[in-house]
């Protein structure tokens, strides 16, 4: 994994046209699917996605290649996202309830999650999800979708690995009673 | 089992998914869900809740690569027509070494010859040759090859503000 890795960091650091265009086919879905996570909704992510990439390329030479490239093409797409909703403030990352879930936005348009679902256990899960408060959507699917380790979550996200965990668990718990109680 | 013995166990299992305990005590864990089956069933429930996540398959714009490609081209060959290839840093670097040393064996072969057909001291010569030439010949020789290092610097200081 490691000369991979070191391929793409010297690709990067020369502006190399093919090993971007290698890595926008093999992480697209993954980095629109973290973004949609992230801010609960599918308009605009993919401009965000466009702009991900050209940091990428900007900022590529910042890349160490004996880290893997998931993290830290996440952590470009998170502050492309966050810079995003300084100019355009629809909404924040912060989570401000208690209960980790937030009121479900006044428009009547189905969510991307609901959208998405293609399994029973996902057509479940929509609702909750659209309502749960992005920072707890994000190491969900950072921890369970994208195989990350608390260390490598707490990176991108900026947190301490105590809170990455908490957001794990509470996420966890918030979408639990969709399934509690039944038989395996 | 009491009540308090499931939730430290529920909160293992918790760690556990969250990759955040070792190896010894999920094996501790193990045992204790083969004979409880409420700390069963909140696993089970946590891995419907897991399995679910992998069940949401959003849509990508199809034209939303060639998208990418086209707006990425002309910043990728801007950038790598502003960055010197590592031979362009490595001819810089010989051509000062060989300034350097062409500096240094003028003033020893021809100091002598050079100050009386100018009428001057040697070590006039000497001092000539080493501020318009040795000097500024050595500072191209070090300063050079660090401005690679200077300017990787300052990107990643700009990707730690960020």
């Amino acid at each position: 994994m490691e000369s991979d890795t070191q391929q793409i960091a010297l690709g990067l650091r020369q502006g190399d046209v093919v090993v971007l265009e290698a890595l926008v086919e093999q992480y697209q879905y993954r980095l629109v699917r973290y973004l949609i996570y992230l801010l609960g909704r599918r308009d605009g992510v993919d401009d965000l996605v466009q702009e991900t990439w050209l940091r990428v390329l900007e900022r590529g030479s910042s890349y160490d290649g004996r880290f893997r490239f998931e993290p830290w093409l996440f952590r470009v797409a998170r502050n492309t996202a966050l810079d995003a909703m300084r100019k355009r403030p629809m909404f924040s990352l912060d989570s401000k309830d208690d209960d980790g879930v937030r009121p479900s936005p006044a428009s009547n348009a189905p969510s991307p999650f609901t959208l998405a679902a293609r399994t029973e256990g996902a057509d479940r899960l929509a609702h909750s999800l659209q309502a749960l408060e992005p920072v707890y959507r994000e190491v969900l699917v950072l921890r369970f979708q994208e195989d990350l380790s608390l260390q490598e979550i707490s990176a991108i996200v900026g947190a301490p690995v105590s809170t990455v965990a908490s957001r794990i668990y509470r996420g966890l718990a918030t979408l639990r009673p969709q399934f509690q109680g039944e038989t395996a | 089992m009491n009540a308090n013995n499931h939730e430290s166990f529920q909160r293992v299992i918790d760690e556990s998914l969250a990759g955040a305990i070792p190896a010894e005590r999920e094996q501790s864990l193990r045992e204790h869900l083969d004979t409880c089956a409420p700390c069963q069933e909140y696993l089970n429930a946590n891995n419907k809740v897991i399995a679910g996540l992998g069940g949401f398959s959003f849509e990508v714009d199809p034209s939303l690569n060639a998208k990418v490609f086209a707006s990425l081209r002309l910043p990728a060959q801007q950038l790598q027509a502003a960055q010197p290839g590592r031979r362009r840093w490595l001819l810089i670097s010989l051509a000062a070494v060989v300034l350097t040393m062409g500096g240094s064996f003028l003033d020893l072969q021809f100091g002598r010859l050079i100050a009386s057909v100018f009428d001057i001291q040697r070590t006039q010569v000497q001092q000539g040759l080493l501020a318009f030439w040795i000097v500024p010949s050595l500072c191209v020789l070090l300063l050079f090859p660090l401005l690679p290092l200077l300017s990787k610097a300052g990107t990643r200081r700009e990707e730690g503000i960020l």
